[in-house]
């Protein structure tokens, strides 16, 4: 157990370096919440997830929905990693003729299963693919990862309510509870009190966690597996910008590129927190 | 206008089709709660296993849909047009026609004919909307039997199919087994002094004013455009050099609509020739408190 969380911790740390250095070059996208949900992402790539990056459409897959789109560094990062297409790519990010837009889209990039960005539309999308499994009576997992700023859009609690009413146990969504969204903090934008009790009121098993401590992320995503007849939540709380001193728990690093300076100060925290 | 009155909508003609057409297709239904009026109940009343009323909400039902598709299956969604086509309007654009997912709309309540259930209830912009996304074809049937073959034109194509239905029966114009493709169009009534074109319950008022221009000595011919995008263009543009005249009648908003894509097109062909349409003018349903209060 421990060598398989030392594991992921260093290939979490590899992760957050590919996300500081795609948005530093292409001096554009959101590197908060993608850093706040590395570990995680980290973890359903690297451990959870039966995936087989070699044959990406392979029907027996876990799926994966990126339902907070903006935060697509993080997936293109792990799907880079995982050999879904070449590391140097990444560097193509938000670039006329890319595969890799500023938000997933389905059909271009191996890996990305639909497309998603436009907040409250994933999680709904991912529903739809488990009623999908359930009617084929197929045992892939969906797993969804939301933001907790997404959570202001109706359409999540509109799918939170067909998951439940259709048990749809194979659904886990993690909700990356980092308390920022684009203008400000959570509870001052539109206060939402406690996610996993309106989860639980929703008819869904919860779980909290921090989802920063690899060991704890493992263990829930592995718990949420053998749960039967009710779908899942995992509310990871967890720091905006996490591994780069002055992003983290910072507003202004939502959708902020670093300059040349912020970039060698970033890079250079990740590689010391890799050789501690 | 001799027709024999329908006994059914065409909602209800469409969904009895797709009720039939479950045997031997894996299709599934989602419903928006209100599969007794768009009739969606025969088929979940023969597939419940395949029929998903994922309750009000439209928004995470359609988004659900295009879920689903992603995976090949074909999927109706049945509502409202003005919820359908408006509510989730983003999402029908980005998620279904962006990506070409084998979405289908069921979609009642077409134009200002849902007039009794007000204003909040008629969808008379669906046809702008649907038509300019991408991928997207339009349908919009005017009988029975072409919405039964509605269905199977929005079935048997591979991406997003829109079905604009009627609230209400209206006539039955076209014989069993009369033929309809995408993009085609049918002559109704043969005429010289000038063509008018129309769709949905529009047909048949434009076969009754086809009436009462013959007792006036001008003999029209009226055209069913029932396939709106891909629109029979070539068949519209034949009929009118050969009358000499074209008017496009529409249950519908006339900025936007069919006949202004009409006119557009001719523009563009450079071709002259006296042309109008007629729609809503920049205005909904009027309610008529207004008017006698």
């Amino acid at each position: 157990m421990k060598n398989r969380i030392e594991r992921l911790e260093a290939l979490a740390r590899e992760l957050r370096f590919h996300i500081v250095d795609m948005v530093y070059k292409a001096q554009s996208g959101h590197c908060g919440g993608s850093l706040s949900s590395a570990d995680i992402v980290t973890a359903l790539y690297f451990d959870i997830m039966n995936l087989d990056p070699a044959n990406p459409r392979w029907p027996g897959r876990d799926r994966f929905v990126l339902s907070k789109g903006h935060a697509c560094p993080v997936q293109y990062g792990a799907l880079a990693m995982k050999g879904y297409f070449p590391i140097q790519e990444l560097g193509t990010l938000r670039r006329l003729h890319s595969r890799l837009q500023g938000h997933p889209v389905a059909g271009k990039l191996p890996g990305i299963e639909i497309t998603t960005g436009s907040l409250g539309v994933g999680f709904c999308e991912g529903i739809g693919m488990a009623l999908d499994a359930k009617l084929r009576k197929e045992a892939w997992r969906m797993w969804i990862l939301l933001g907790d700023g997404e959570l202001d859009e109706g359409s999540v609690w509109e799918a939170a309510q067909a998951g439940a009413k259709y048990s749809l146990d194979t659904v886990t969504a993690i909700v990356d509870r980092n308390g920022l969204q684009n203008d400000g903090f959570c509870d001052d934008i539109m206060p939402m009190r406690s996610v996993a009790e309106k989860f639980r009121a929703f008819g869904w098993n919860t779980l909290e966690i921090d989802g920063h401590d690899m060991a704890a992320v493992v263990a829930a995503l592995e718990e949420a597996k053998k749960i039967h007849g009710v779908p899942t939540c995992i509310v990871a709380n967890t720091v905006k910008g996490k591994g780069v001193s002055f992003m983290e728990n910072k507003r202004d690093w939502h959708g902020k590129p670093p300059n040349e300076a912020q970039y060698a100060i970033a890079v250079a925290e990740l590689k010391a927190e890799a050789v501690r | 206008m001799n027709l024999p009155k329908a006994t059914h909508p065409t909602r209800r003609e469409f969904s009895e089709r797709m009720a039939q057409r479950g045997q031997g297709s894996d299709f599934a239904v989602f419903e928006s709660d209100i599969g007794y009026s768009t009739y969606s109940y025969l088929f979940g009343d023969k597939f419940p296993e395949r029929y998903f009323n994922l309750g009000i909400a439209e928004v995470s039902t359609m988004a659900a849909a295009a879920g689903m598709a992603s995976s090949g299956r074909p999927v109706f969604v049945c509502g409202y047009g003005v919820f359908l086509t408006m509510r989730a309007l983003e999402i029908v654009r980005s998620f279904v026609c962006y990506p070409n997912l084998d979405v289908k709309i069921l979609s009642s309540h077409g134009g200002v004919t849902a007039a009794i259930d007000g204003v909040t209830h008629q969808a008379t912009e669906d046809i702008a909307f649907m038509t300019t996304l991408p991928n997207m074809k339009v349908l919009c049937p005017c009988d029975g039997v072409s919405a039964q073959a509605a269905f199977d034109l929005a079935l048997d194509h591979p991406g997003p199919v829109f079905t604009r239905l009627m609230r209400d029966p209206l006539y039955s114009l076209y014989p069993e087994g009369a033929e309809f493709r995408l993009g085609g169009s049918h002559t109704v009534r043969e005429g010289g002094d000038i063509t008018l074109a129309a769709y949905g319950d529009m047909v048949f008022e434009t076969l009754e004013a086809a009436d009462r221009l013959e007792a006036e000595g001008i003999t029209a011919k009226v055209m069913d455009l029932y396939s709106l995008k891909p629109l029979d263009f070539e068949g519209i543009e034949a009929a009118a050099m050969a009358t000499g005249a074209l008017l496009v009648i529409e249950n519908h908003q006339e900025r936007n609509g069919i006949g202004a894509f009409v006119g557009d097109a001719l523009a563009r062909k450079g071709l002259c020739l006296p042309f109008d349409h007629i729609g809503l003018k920049d205005t909904g349903l009027r309610p008529l408190c207004f008017e006698h209060c």
